[in-house]
């Protein structure tokens, strides 16, 4: 066996690494840069003292102020999303083995686990070895805990998803939908944690979702005012889309919090977290916009002149021809929009909050790390969040336009 | 049916066959894009039950005429009136039209997004407020009356050209039009795939459906046409049955047109 496969990587390497001199000499050199770099990002993972991000962890995640009992709230939503997206894979499991519910990998039994855990890990390596790295450097048995929990309520959740009725998918979507939402109100106002306490990639993930949530329909309506036969709708959606667009985000941030402070009375003024997402909000809508408007003139006339042949009023084609055919088409720009919009959020930095960038460097001033150059760590921290956050977004969308691609044009 | 060739009115296309009166009237019909005039005065009347092929060069106008009828192209000038409804810009009258003319296009125009059977429930669920259960079976004969009831779940992208046709012409079938109007319907076809759709027009035509059919196609004009027309430069030349067409054109355009195609 060991043997077969061993010839086989020798076949395979031949062929696609030393199939001549020249790919000889590429797959050497290139191999020996590619053991350079991961040699040194090693040597300084491995070889560096941690003990600031250790201590910082808390602070890292959710801020210096939320602690104590606190700390449930931001676990209780962490659990409820994980148990949401569960039932949801689940379900669709389900939708996708109607024929054969046979081949459905069930986490109650027990002689399923090797391959969920395997195509877990396929899916999300990057997440899981974010987590392993910081249950390592905390060595923190609640962490662990928490951890473990979590990846058992969405194997519950799974569980669950698969044996719901057929047709119960769109719930378990609006489900998983809504839960981040439930979550931050749990966090909010079940917790009583106010807006200026939150802190860390607790804030952050907060001002993304929600920055992306809210722009995207917004976005949509912009696309469809722009293509609107109404000269008002169309000219305000183009002022709108060109101002938004023209305007740099950290400008938007810094007026954002004086214009809405000049306008609105003292007592209804939102928060600067919520004025940020606000912001965030708007200025994504813009870019949305336009993408969104690349996708329907992507679409053949035909379509829209097929729908009106049959009768279907204008609002039925945009929602059940256009627009699912115009969004599929432009999934990459959507998600590349969004990515950027999460990488945008540090720059709540810019007003204040209690973002991981402002942190990071925070963590650099206390007394027992002061002076040591140490922020070279806990930005590394901080930006491995960032990249592996947008990573998996970016695996998860390839995922979904193969899915939606399939028989499809 | 007015099919005399004898005198010169022949411009005028009238009527009809049957007694059922008239289904499609158009009177001194314009249609303009930009300076161009892609129909100049064509006046049209279409008995119920009457199969009408529209055949002409390339420009002439063909397309234009009859997707002014479901006012995929909006008229400039003249009256049409479908079923005793005349077309106006009133939204509302524009869809009644609609719900009561089926199309079927040169390209298919199959939503890719959807599975074949939801290509042809989506208008009667949508419009006609039908049921999805009783939506579904209606959907399964108009698959079996098409021939291809096996290919309900599958994607149109998965079919071939003649079968994605057939289920374009199902998919208008769905809506239970008075009128179907068929733009080319087989001229983005590879050959060998041709006759499986003729096949099901000429099913349709025998079972009184009410058509107009623009086609190169003049072995389904000679089968199946109570009445052929020929446009040339957005006007109607010469009106006439296939053997007409076929025998003794009168127009030199016509012979000319004729001689290129046959």
């Amino acid at each position: 066996m060991t043997g077969s496969i061993a010839t086989n990587a020798t076949a395979w390497a031949k062929e696609n690494l030393f199939r001549n001199w020249r790919d000889a000499v590429l797959t050497v050199v290139f191999g020996l840069i590619l053991a350079f770099l991961t040699i040194r990002v090693l040597s300084f993972v491995l070889g560096s003292d941690w003990e600031i991000q250790r201590v910082n962890m808390r602070n890292s995640l959710v801020g210096p102020e939320i602690s104590g009992t606190d700390l449930w709230g931001p676990v209780i939503g962490i659990w409820l999303g994980a148990a949401a997206v569960g039932v949801l894979i689940g379900a669709m499991d389900r939708a996708q083995h109607v024929d054969d519910p046979g081949a459905m990998l069930d986490p109650l039994n027990p002689a399923h686990w090797p391959q969920l855990a395997a195509r877990t890990l396929d899916r999300l390596w990057p997440l899981l070895a974010l987590v392993a790295f910081s249950l390592l450097l905390t060595t923190s048995a609640a962490g662990l805990l928490v951890a473990i929990a979590t990846l058992a309520l969405g194997f519950l959740g799974r569980a669950v998803g698969m044996r719901l009725p057929l047709g119960s998918l769109r719930w378990a979507a609006l489900a998983a939908g809504l839960a981040p939402l439930v979550a931050v109100l749990i966090i909010r106002y079940g917790f009583g944690i106010d807006w200026k306490d939150w802190g860390g990639f607790l804030l952050v993930a907060f001002a993304g979702a929600a920055g992306i949530a809210l722009s995207f329909p917004l976005g949509i309506l912009l696309a469809l005012g722009r293509r609107s036969k109404l000269p008002a709708i169309k000219a305000l959606s183009v002022a709108y889309i060109e101002f938004f667009r023209g305007v740099p985000l950290v400008v938007l941030l810094l007026i954002g919090s004086l214009v809405i402070g000049l306008f609105l009375p003292r007592s209804l003024i939102p928060s600067e977290a919520i004025r940020a997402v606000i912001i965030f909000t708007l200025f994504t809508a813009a870019y949305f916009a336009e993408v969104i408007r690349g996708g329907l003139q992507s679409l053949p006339a035909g379509q829209e002149e097929a729908a009106k042949a049959l009768g279907l009023p204008g609002w039925r084609i945009t929602t059940f021809i256009v627009m699912p055919q115009a969004l599929r088409n432009v999934i990459p720009a959507i998600v590349g929009q969004s990515i950027s919009l999460w990488k945008d959020t540090s720059l709540m930095f810019i007003i204040g909050l209690a973002e991981p960038l402002r942190l990071a460097s925070a963590f650099t001033r206390q007394p027992e790390f002061r002076g040591q150059g140490l922020i070279t760590l806990t930005l590394f921290f901080a930006g491995l969040i960032y990249w592996v956050v947008s990573f998996t977004m970016s695996r998860e969308s390839q995922r979904l336009e193969r899915k939606l691609g399939v028989g499809q044009r | 049916m007015t099919t005399e060739p004898a005198g010169g009115g022949l411009r005028d296309a009238t009527v009809t066959r049957g007694a059922g009166g008239v289904m499609i009237d158009m009177e001194h019909v314009d249609k303009f894009f930009g300076d161009f005039q892609a129909l100049k005065n064509i006046n049209m009347k279409v008995g119920k039950q009457e199969v009408v092929v529209v055949i002409g060069p390339s420009g002439s106008g063909k397309s234009t005429l009859i997707r002014c009828i479901n006012r995929l192209e909006e008229h400039d000038a003249g009256r049409i009136i479908v079923d005793g409804v005349e077309l106006s810009s009133d939204i509302k009258v524009i869809r009644e039209v609609r719900r009561e003319t089926g199309m079927v296009f040169q390209q298919f125009n199959l939503f890719p997004h959807l599975t074949v059977l939801d290509n042809i429930t989506l208008a009667p669920r949508q419009v006609r407020k039908t049921r999805r259960a009783e939506a579904e079976k209606l959907g399964r004969e108009l698959l079996e009356r098409v021939q291809i009831p096996e290919q309900a779940e599958k994607y149109p992208a998965q079919l071939s050209g003649g079968q994605q046709q057939r289920v374009a012409i199902a998919r208008a079938l769905a809506m239970q039009p008075k009128v179907m109007l068929f733009d080319e319907a087989t001229s983005a076809l590879d050959p060998e795939m041709i006759n499986e759709v003729l096949e099901v027009m000429k099913e349709l035509a025998l079972s009184g459906m009410t058509m107009i059919v623009v086609t190169h196609e003049m072995g389904f004009a000679r089968e199946v046409a109570d009445r052929v027309v020929f446009m040339d430069a957005g006007q109607i030349v010469e009106v006439g049955t296939a053997e007409h067409f076929f025998t003794s054109p009168r127009e030199d355009r016509t012979k000319l047109f004729l001689s290129q195609i046959l």
